[in-house]
């Protein structure tokens, strides 16, 4: 007898074959399931989201907000604080920056990201000088984990927002105050002038009318005369401001430069670890002067970076590898741009390339030669494979 | 002239084992995978200062360099085992009914015997007996159906014969009387995904079995260290691989296959395709509906789509023994009757028995000093979620979470207090990396009719392989195993051609 005939001695072989005979017959229609995953994936991580700049509203002189609407109906939920990564092509180069959506998740009309005019930006110079109302542009959907989990946050948060890393607190104060949400909220917000205050009369008037929410406003570089805090947020100042810092929760936002420094503070006052969560803020402003850089490697050296099968490309010692394959015209997926999201995970052929501490890269990938190229920082003449 | 001799679609398990398994025989392949890390399960991601373990919690059939398994029998054989550390875990698993009962069982026939009788002493005899038939049943099933014994009888192994389809909860029941005693024995169903009074013996005995026998392990590194070394060798062997590069369509003519589309709308000509996507959305997304023959789906109409998963990712800011985990594997149950911890998988509501595992334990390394991750997982099926609207998934999502942690807390008084990092995944989470029908970690469901005893999986179309979870069992053994399977037949095929 064949082995699939003798099979059928197995105690209740006879019973399910006839069972799966009924089945074939009248068991389940699978065709139901076509399409059905993608659609679902499109509810909420659609691969891109095509959108238009509705308004354009100026915050202070040197920021504004932009809103936008889909161009085809439908925005994803998100988690307020997350963000998304803007494509836009500037001066003929496709690239893209993340930015934290500073409306309220609790409505899904639009949109908006906030955006501050930095010295060397490249792409903040082209949406706030040339973006006009009625344009297009491309995004990821809501990512990021910069976000409130109930699942151990607690619901006592303290939010240290510098400059323009405001935008997810926004998000954040404005979603827990229109759905009074059972949240006591407390905003530190550091800015260099009262000029620069994002927001100012909303925060105002939510800290009006809504018990669970305050805020604070801390100002480096005062006008003289100015009557308010001034300073940095100090460990001294939280101190003050909050009192008691048990069961808190810390959220930090802003420029490099702030990190460092409230890190300390907090460190200072015995916040743990687990009661910081921290947003990222993309490549430092000169990785040359991060720990661990090679002194013989001059920021302005040039190195050739073979991308196989597409070519080669020049690419500058202190530029993140990302900006120099762009600028070629080769489109790297990115999301975070930080370091951290890894959809820029690259396999390095060979070469040397320097990651910043802050690189989130897995244990495996590091030993095996991958590389995020959003913050690699090319060392030598690279070869890579996309 | 075809650009490829085959296409390999998706990097998961099976399409990494079959990748390297045909680069190895020095076939010209091609491995496509939509995302832009290899694995699909068998993967990890970082938040913090912790790398999150995704998939991998007791991988099966390794057994010594000595005494070797047939999984590490495999990655021998793929030429990857020098490149990666396997950890030994020291026990089978411990369950916790909090307050009440804790048993820890080790991985050694005749200590968990002995636990077992010390604990159950009115039912000493009967757990002697029951090991009995389980090595004799599995010994049976090893040589009679694995080994393929041509002539296999009934006569000639009676063990086999009559309890393979039998269902456990039954076998249970025929030798013990203390519930608590078959719900220990028996509480691999909730990481199988069938209950004990639906999975049939055969799959329980072999399983136990084999973890008994041939340890469960650990990588070093993590799963995605096991799927690097995969690519890592098939590029060694010439194999080309494009991440972020999904295939779009399956190309037939007449009935075979002829190429493959891929999503950007690049064109590539092939005659064999080893498909590691599911088998659904093979026939239902990648082959144009016209060209599908209507066997293909016809043969899936008697299985209904398997459960997917909700996993905590957690991140503790303090060693395992402070909290007095002592195990990697840990059973958390809150009730006996499995029948109804299983009903809830199709809810919303908490969850009767979870699975904690802490990875620090057995391999101390793993996080960071003076820290641990531990995962805390309870299969659940998507349908519950597919009701929720968008805007309230993430709501949902911390609400189911909650059980899960409360489970975690009870066992472990202080858990809560300790954590650092959490991110959760939900059947929608698995849906979104996995692209499988109902985010289904184990591909169809495993009843005795969905086994390989009743079901072939064999495509109907020309030059079309499957490989994954979808034809066979899920998990890791099994899914690397169905890799190097379809490459063989792939190989086999190929010689066959060139030959004539």
């Amino acid at each position: 007898m064949a082995f699939k005939d003798v099979m059928q001695d197995i105690e209740g072989y006879r019973d399910i074959a006839g069972d799966i005979a009924v089945l074939k017959r009248y068991g389940m229609d699978h065709t139901c399931e076509r399409g059905r995953v993608a659609q679902l994936i499109g509810l909420y991580h659609p691969a891109s989201i095509a959108l238009v700049v509705s308004e354009l509203i100026e915050e202070t002189a040197s920021t504004r907000t932009i809103r936008l609407v889909p161009r085809e109906g439908y925005l994803p939920p998100f988690q307020a604080g997350q963000y998304i990564n803007v494509a836009v092509e500037v001066q003929g180069v496709r690239t893209s920056r993340p930015y934290s959506i500073s409306s309220s998740p609790g409505q899904r009309d639009f949109y908006d990201i906030t955006v501050r005019r930095t010295a060397e930006g490249f792409v903040s110079r082209y949406l706030l000088d040339e973006l006009t109302v009625g344009e297009a542009l491309t995004s990821s959907a809501p990512a990021g984990t910069f976000h409130h989990n109930p699942l151990f946050h607690g619901d006592d948060l303290v939010f240290l927002a510098g400059g323009s890393g405001i935008t997810p607190f926004m998000s954040m104060i404005r979603e827990a105050t229109d759905r009074n949400l059972p949240r006591r909220l407390h905003l530190i917000y550091g800015c260099d002038s009262p000029d620069d205050v994002i927001f100012r009369p909303e925060l105002a008037e939510r800290s009006r009318r809504h018990p669970q929410f305050s805020w604070d406003l801390v100002v480096s570089s005062p006008p003289p005369g100015y009557a308010g805090r001034t300073g940095f947020i100090t460990a001294a100042l939280l101190r003050e401001v909050l009192g008691d810092l048990g069961g808190r929760m810390f959220y930090l936002c802003g420029p490099e430069a702030m990190y460092a420094f409230c890190g300390r503070e907090l460190a200072a006052l015995k916040v743990p670890r687990k009661r910081l969560r921290v947003e990222m803020y993309g490549p430092p402003k000169d990785v040359t002067q991060q720990p661990g850089w090679p002194r013989e490697v001059p920021a302005g050296a040039v190195f050739q970076v073979s991308v196989r099968g597409r070519g080669t490309v020049a690419a500058q010692a202190a530029e993140p590898l990302m900006i120099a394959l762009e600028r070629a015209g080769i489109t790297v997926p990115a999301l975070c741009r930080s370091g951290e999201c890894s959809l820029c995970r690259t396999r390095l052929l060979s070469g040397r390339v320097y990651q910043p501490e802050g690189v989130r890269l897995r244990r495996s990938d590091r030993t095996s030669g991958y590389i995020h190229a959003c913050m690699a920082y090319p060392l030598e003449d690279l070869e890579i494979l996309l | 002239m075809s650009d490829y001799e085959v296409v390999i679609i998706g990097a998961g398990n099976g399409g990494l084992t079959a990748a390297v398994t045909l680069a190895r025989a020095g076939r010209r392949v091609l491995l496509l995978e939509r995302h832009n890390v290899p694995g699909g399960c068998a993967t990890s991601f970082v938040r913090g200062r912790f790398e999150f373990e995704v998939a991998l919690h007791q991988l099966s059939g390794m057994g010594t360099a000595d005494r070797p398994g047939p999984l590490r029998a495999i990655l021998s054989e793929m030429g990857i085992t020098e490149r990666l550390e396997f950890v030994e875990m020291r026990n089978l698993y411990r369950v916790l009914f909090p307050g009440s009962y804790d048993i820890t069982l080790q991985a050694d026939r005749q200590l968990v015997i002995a636990e077992l009788k010390a604990r159950f002493p009115r039912e000493a005899e009967a757990v002697g007996r029951f090991f009995e038939l389980l090595y004799a049943f599995s010994q049976q099933m090893i040589q009679g159906l694995f080994f393929r014994d041509p002539q296999i009888s009934r006569d000639k192994y009676p063990l086999y014969f009559t309890y393979a389809l039998r269902n456990t909860q039954d076998v249970l029941d025929e030798f013990f009387e203390d519930p608590l005693l078959k719900a220990i024995l028996g509480i691999y169903w909730s990481y199988v995904g069938v209950p004990p009074s639906a999975l049939p013996f055969g799959e329980y005995a072999i399983m136990l079995f084999a973890y008994i026998e041939f340890k469960p392990y650990h990588i070093r590194g993590g799963s995605q260290a096991l799927s690097n070394a995969l690519i890592d060798e098939y590029l060694l062997h010439g194999g080309q691989v494009r991440f972020n590069c999904g295939a779009g369509r399956i190309v037939l003519e007449g009935g075979r296959v002829q190429g493959v589309i891929t999503e950007d709308g690049e064109s590539i000509r092939c005659e064999n395709v080893i498909s590691n996507a599911s088998t659904l959305t093979t026939y239902l997304e990648l082959i144009e509906p016209g060209q599908v023959p209507s066997e293909a789906l016809k043969q899936y109409r008697s299985a209904t789509i398997g459960p997917s998963a909700v996993t905590l990712y957690t991140g503790l800011d303090c060693d395992p023994a402070a909290l007095g985990i002592r195990e990697t594997t840990n059973f958390i149950a809150t009730t006996l009757n499995m029948d109804e911890a299983f009903a809830r998988w199709k809810t919303m509501e908490p969850q009767g028995v979870g699975l904690l595992t802490c990875y620090d334990v057995d391999d101390p390394g793993f996080s960071p000093p003076g820290t641990c991750q531990v995962a805390i997982v309870c299969l659940q099926y998507a349908d519950p979620w597919y009701a929720i609207p968008p805007h309230r998934y993430a709501e949902a999502k911390y609400r189911y979470a909650q059980g899960l942690l409360d489970l975690a807390e009870k066992a472990f008084p202080g858990f809560k207090d300790h954590i650092e990092e959490l991110e959760v995944a939900t059947p929608l989470t698995h849906l979104r990396y996995l692209g499988h029908p109902g985010g289904a970690i184990y591909g169809f469901d495993q009843y005795a009719k969905d086994s390989a005893l009743f079901q072939d999986h064999r495509s109907g179309i020309g030059g079309l392989y499957h490989t994954g979870s979808w034809v066979g069992s899920g998990g890791f053994q099994p899914t690397l195993t169905s890799g190097r399977q379809a490459a063989r037949a792939v190989l086999k095929s190929l010689k066959a051609q060139q030959g004539g």
